[in-house]
């Protein structure tokens, strides 16, 4: 207790110790301010370049989204009706006339009537592809944590 | 204490650093906050941008491409950028762009004009030698570049099987609108949805761009094997048959399902600019569906059928045919002029006798009873085919205007009612699947989301029963069988009838040179699997329907029967026998 009093009394006689204090606490709330800016920063730039990063897959997406169409139609003109009766004529087939063919029973064999286009898993991802870290603010952050905490609070 | 010499520098030192630390805060909290500030951001940081969806793509019912999509590119040139126009055209010329066209374009522009489409739906081809170019003149050092062209990328529509089907499809105009066949018909649908919207510059809101979902895939009931078959047979019977026109018609009986369909003349859909010279006139895109006309004799098996649903004749009902009848005070005669002596109605069907089916329809059925069944079979009513443009014929009822009663005798033998073909075909779908009439239809499924929802069969009448239905499919093929008709094929049992009617005039009476063919049959008689309507307009070879349209569509069924998979009666009842 004694030795407190001591100290106490000899920061009062040095008052260029308490300027030090002050100058120490601004520049302790400066570095702070410089971290959080330098972390707000850098996931600000995460995010930019995310977003380009997505910007130019959309491109590309849409690049690619043509070049199928062009080869899925080029693909349909190699092998249309006269391409392929060129070619088979060109190879020595012929048309088969109903007195060419055998019938054969095959037990269970169904002749497919049309086709079936369904695409299983085509339907686009229930989870967010971008994750909301890397579009919302500081604000929206700190909103949807006090959101979440209040709804998990109110849980019995 | 004594201060130091030198501590207002450092005062004043953190005194500034803390103003300007206070201040960027401040400022920092104040952009986050300010509704004033984030609107002005928001409105300084959209673009306008173009979204065109690709065009729906139509398959036929195994999956080949009958219409798709191609890049072709709209060339733009920026007047801002003072292009060196000589250039310019040089390359346009170089990449085979037609100078005429864009000099048009330019004489054409506003003065103010700052940005000029100089050409559009080029050819991927013709852009990659101009972009090739523009690479290699950029950063010329006298100024002669192509910086100020601009490429855009975007979809036109392509028919990989050229003129296949084309009075089915239809075709798509360079403003992406669908005209005739099921292009127009499922425009809505095929188009999708272009949009033009101000997207956000600043990539971290690279969320909200817009997904424009794609026109929906359709698949159609078409079989592009069948179809090209019966395009080229329809094609060598005009040439053999001299007929103005044709037009074949393949439905699957149980659903309606229209398998081929053909008229022509035929376009090629990737040149549709020339329909014009293609159809000239009035000439119909798909005479199946836009052409009515007198059937004749092929509308009997209607007449047959009301008549034995009626009760009031049976297929062993023998009546004596004369020369000739009177009805309503006008005469009418047979075909031959001759007279037939006794007859079972299998006799008068076979025989085509139009005396015979007029007495049924005028001394038998009555006018109340026979119109109900021609109405209940479809006629004067158009089918509801989804393709564009359909006509619904002419039947005329006791009570209009033009209505004699003459009409009841020659209504029964198809004279003085006009049908378009698939009219025909869906009435006599009713006589090939148990009474029951079906819907004729041409979208198989349309495909959303990577699901396939296939179009349902729907009934849309069932106006003879089914015993009626097998008495006069069985009546037809025996008259079939007992005539050793042309349009037998061997190994299968078909039911069918020929139909040689006259044409008539615009100003009254009929034309003596010339007819219209047609032949309706399906098979097999016990589970038909298809009907097949032919018919031929103004053949020159023969004039009668036996000799010119019977042929053809034996060559039809020989070719179905290969392409369905439809063993010949003997090994398939064999095989349901097991």
């Amino acid at each position: 207790m004694n030795n407190v009093t001591q100290i106490v009394q000899k920061v009062r006689q040095a008052p260029w110790r308490v300027q030090r204090q002050w100058i120490g606490l601004f520049l302790l709330a400066l570095v702070l301010m410089a971290m959080v800016a330098a972390i707000y920063l850098n996931v600000t730039v995460r995010a930019t370049l995310v977003g380009r990063e997505t910007i130019s897959l959309q491109a590309t997406i849409t690049t690619n989204q043509r070049i199928n169409a062009d080869s899925e139609t080029q693909l349909a003109r190699l092998i249309s009706i006269e391409a392929m009766q060129q070619r088979a004529d060109a190879m020595g087939f012929q048309p088969a006339n109903p007195d060419d063919i055998i019938y054969v029973t095959v037990p269970g064999y169904v002749v497919p009537s049309a086709v079936d286009m369904s695409t299983p898993g085509s339907n686009p991802p229930a989870v967010p592809i971008i994750l909301p870290e890397y579009t919302e603010s500081w604000f929206d952050y700190f909103m949807n944590q006090q959101a979440s905490s209040a709804s998990a609070g109110g849980q019995p | 204490m004594k201060r130091h010499p030198h501590a207002w520098r450092y005062l004043s030192t953190a005194f500034l650093l803390a103003v300007l630390g206070i201040a960027i805060l401040v400022q920092i909290v104040r952009i986050q906050i300010s509704p004033a500030v984030a609107g002005a951001i928001d409105q300084s940081n959209y673009v306008w941008k173009d979204f065109y969806p690709p065009r729906g793509e139509i398959y036929d019912r195994h999956g080949s491409l009958l219409a798709g999509n191609k890049t072709v590119y709209e060339i733009g040139l920026d007047l801002t950028a003072k292009p060196d126009m000589p250039t310019v055209m040089l390359a346009l010329q170089m990449s085979g762009i037609d100078l005429n066209d864009v000099n048009s374009r330019i004489s054409q522009a506003p003065v103010d004009a700052q940005y000029i489409i100089l050409d559009d739906f080029v050819s991927a081809d013709k852009a990659d030698y101009l972009m090739t170019l523009q690479e290699k003149a950029h950063g010329d050092p006298t100024g002669k570049t192509l910086d100020a062209v601009y490429l855009k990328a975007h979809y036109a529509r392509s028919y990989p099987e050229n003129d296949l089907a084309s009075n089915v499809l239809g075709f798509v105009t360079e403003d992406n609108h669908g005209y005739l066949g099921i292009e127009e018909k499922y425009d809505n649908i095929l188009a999708g949805i272009p949009v033009r919207m101000a997207v956000p510059a600043d990539p971290r809101r690279a969320t909200e761009y817009p997904t424009i979902p794609p026109g929906q895939t359709i698949i159609l009931t078409i079989d592009r094997e069948i179809q090209a078959s019966i395009e080229k047979i329809l094609d060598q019977a005009l040439v053999s048959t001299g007929a103005s026109s044709g037009t074949i018609v393949v439905m699957d009986p149980r659903t309606g399902e229209i398998l081929a369909m053909s008229s022509t003349p035929r376009l090629n859909l990737n040149d549709y600019q020339s329909i014009t010279i293609v159809f000239p006139g009035e000439t119909p895109f798909n005479r199946a569906i836009s052409q009515a006309y007198e059937p004749g004799s092929v509308a009997k098996i209607l007449t047959m059928a009301g008549a034995l649903d009626s009760g009031v004749v049976q297929p062993d009902t023998v009546t004596f045919v004369p020369q000739y009848i009177v009805v309503g005070g006008s005469t009418i005669y047979n075909w031959d002029g001759a007279a037939w002596g006794y007859q079972d109605m299998t006799g008068c069907l076979a025989n085509s006798l139009n005396v015979c089916l007029a007495w049924i329809s005028s001394e038998k059925m009555h006018s109340d009873s026979f119109y109900s069944y021609m109405q209940r079979f479809g006629l004067g009513h158009a089918t509801g085919i989804d393709l564009a443009q359909e006509t619904s014929g002419r039947l005329k009822l006791p009570g209009d205007g033009d209505w004699y009663p003459v009409d009841l005798g020659t209504n029964a033998f198809g004279q003085g009612v006009s049908v378009t073909p698939i009219q025909m075909v869906m009435a006599a779908s009713a006589l090939a699947n148990d009474g029951k009439m079906v819907y004729p239809h041409v979208l198989y499924a349309q495909i959303q989301g990577g699901k396939q929802s296939n179009t349902k069969t729907q009934i849309v009448g069932t106006p003879i029963s089914a015993n009626t239905a097998h008495s006069i499919s069985e009546m037809l093929a025996n008259g079939l069988e007992t005539e050793s008709s042309t349009a037998l094929v061997p190994g299968y049992r078909i039911a069918g009838k020929t139909g040689t009617a006259q044409i008539p005039l615009p100003g009254g009476g009929y034309d003596q040179n010339n007819i219209n063919a047609t032949f309706i049959g399906w098979g097999p008689v016990d589970d038909p699997r298809f009907i097949v309507y032919i018919w031929l307009e103004k053949p020159q070879s023969n004039k009668a329907a036996s000799v010119v349209a019977a042929p053809i569509f034996k060559q039809v069924v020989e070719k179905l029967v290969v392409l369905m998979d439809i063993p010949p009666d003997a090994i398939r009842l064999q095989v349901i026998g097991r």
